[in-house]
């Protein structure tokens, strides 16, 4: 199921559950004190619609199993056909739905211009972006960004400047539960703990088993330093609007427990 | 013309070796064909980009009948392109997959595979390998114990001259070069930048200690003989150790 809320004036959340997630929890050592058996727990995909006075982006796609809900979603929050649709790097998670979306708007599809398969993922006709270039859409512009902390090599991050937001796609994801789907990480009961951050680190950025941990903490400053953002939008976690900087600083005790770990298992 | 031809590694594992040119080197995109009796295991399915020639090698290769199975390693788009047309030709293919939300993944009806578990596929035991060189999560290695191949995916690859397209690492009077695996390992599995070599080293050592190997079998790159494992291992981890200290990351101010 895809629902989604306006996070501001004319930028909106797009949100697909995906499966049951409990079981992952269930196994944890102790289980946090945030897990409520009885409410389903997920791991989102998030994508982002940006509507400005003169162009409509779209940040990635959802999976294949909602092309229907996100047709429909723009359907209802857009009056135009969408203008710009951003591919954060072509896994099916996140990409999947760009054939049916570029059927039915004719946007122009965006996508990094790192990596060198762009063929095979048919991106070669693609606008290809990456540090340094920029979209503005009227009352917002968006910045290209290499990805840091990332799975496929055609990647990118991306922010925007009015709002100062962050989309770090598969960084600062997390899992939630049913009955916090939409809410922002300061509206849950809760703290969003380290518990939750390595449950997907671990899996998703599973490589961090293997890393020079002071290197990647060192890394995570700059990050700070670099985008310094009030919002942070990822895609498979909850928004963030407040404390963000704390949020990113919480990710370096997370690569070091992932390091004292065997590797806690895979997602998608 | 179209080359039907594909390349022995054991008595049943033939390596269906097409490439993609980049400027001045290919990369390899290939599939990998297991035969177990009479029936044929694929080990991914290609890209679409070169669907028309891997589907005429292994008509050639199965004497027309296609394949039985597909065992995938992971859903990224130059391995999973072809698994609808191939179903669509051959009928009945079996597709076993490691991702555990395969609705995600588009792969609604695959059979689940578990990472650090085995299972029988057309009757052929196969055991799934947690990869320290990957980049997607639900990536598997696949170890064929009937050939003890070990099937990389996007791990061990190199890229290559284009007049060595068909080179298995024996074929090289000096291996692979290091510098092939490093080009191909910087480009492709970028977090290597954030590499500590030994934590790899460890993670590698560990997996070859379980399990014997006659061939790496990778994806992108020359299958890997056994007898020449050492040699590449030493060369990645090198290339390793060159990405990360190419990537520097400035010291936190105070
Ligand atoms: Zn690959
Ligand atoms: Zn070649």
């Amino acid at each position: 199921m895809t629902n989604s809320r306006e996070i501001l004036p004319d930028v909106y959340w797009l949100y697909e559950e995906g499966p049951d997630r409990s079981g992952m929890i269930e196994a944890m050592e102790p289980i946090p004190d945030w897990y409520d058996p009885d409410d389903p727990v997920y791991i989102p995909q998030c994508a982002y619609l940006i509507d400005g006075a003169e162009h409509s982006l779209l940040f990635d796609t959802l999976s294949p199993a909602s092309t229907e809900h996100v047709l429909a979603e723009l359907d209802a929050l857009l009056d135009e056909p969408l203008e710009y649709l951003v591919v954060s790097h072509p896994d099916v998670p996140h990409a999947g739905n760009a054939p049916a979306i570029m059927a039915e708007h004719g946007a122009e599809l965006v996508a990094p211009r790192y990596g060198d398969d762009h063929e095979l993922y048919r991106l070669d006709d693609a606008l290809l972006v990456g540090e340094g270039d920029s979209i503005d859409l009227g009352s917002f512009v968006v910045d290209f960004h290499e990805a840091t902390f990332l799975d496929a090599p055609v990647s990118l991050w991306m922010s925007e400047r009015t709002e100062e937001m962050l989309f770090p796609v598969d960084w600062l994801g997390f899992p939630h539960h049913a009955s916090e789907q939409l809410r922002f990480v300061d509206e849950l009961e809760h703290d969003l703990d380290g518990t939750r951050l390595l449950q997907f680190h671990g899996r998703v950025l599973f490589w961090h088993q293997y890393v020079d941990v002071d290197k990647v903490q060192r890394e995570i400053d700059r990050l700070k330093r670099y985008y310094d953002p009030a919002w942070i939008l990822p895609s498979h976690g909850l928004v963030i609007r407040d404390d963000a900087l704390a949020y990113m600083d919480q990710l370096k005790g997370v690569v070091e427990e992932i390091q004292r770990r065997e590797r806690i298992g895979t997602l998608g | 013309m179209t080359d039907t031809t594909t390349i022995e590694l054991t008595d049943d594992v033939r390596w269906i070796n097409v490439c993609y040119p980049h400027e001045e080197r290919h990369e390899h995109v290939s599939v990998y064909l297991i035969e177990h009796g009479d029936r044929s295991i694929l080990i991914d399915s290609g890209s679409f980009y070169h669907r028309t020639d891997i589907r005429t090698r292994l008509e050639r290769a199965t004497g027309g009948d296609g394949i039985d199975a597909i065992v995938l390693s992971h859903s990224d788009y130059p391995h999973s392109g072809n698994i609808s047309a191939f179903r669509d030709e051959w009928g009945e293919v079996e597709l076993v997959a490691s991702s555990g939300s395969p609705e995600l993944q588009g792969l609604a009806d695959a059979r689940r595979c578990t990472i650090g578990g085995s299972l029988e596929v057309c009757g052929r035991r196969f055991s799934f390998i947690d990869p320290p060189l990957a980049d997607r999560s639900h990536t598997t290695w696949i170890y064929d114990h009937g050939s003890e191949v070990l099937f990389t995916a996007d791990g061990f690859g190199s890229y290559h001259e284009p007049g060595d397209c068909d080179t298995v690492s024996s074929g090289f009077d000096d291996g692979i070069t290091e510098t092939a695996i490093y080009e191909y390992h910087r480009h492709n599995l970028v977090w290597l930048r954030y590499v500590d070599p030994p934590k790899l080293r460890d993670a590698l050592d560990e997996i070859f200690a379980r399990y014997d190997v006659s061939f790496i079998a990778p994806i992108h790159g020359h299958p890997i003989h056994g007898d020449d494992r050492r040699q590449y291992c030493t060369r990645l981890l090198n290339a390793a150790d060159r990405i990360a200290s190419e990537h520097t990351v400035p010291e936190t101010p105070d």
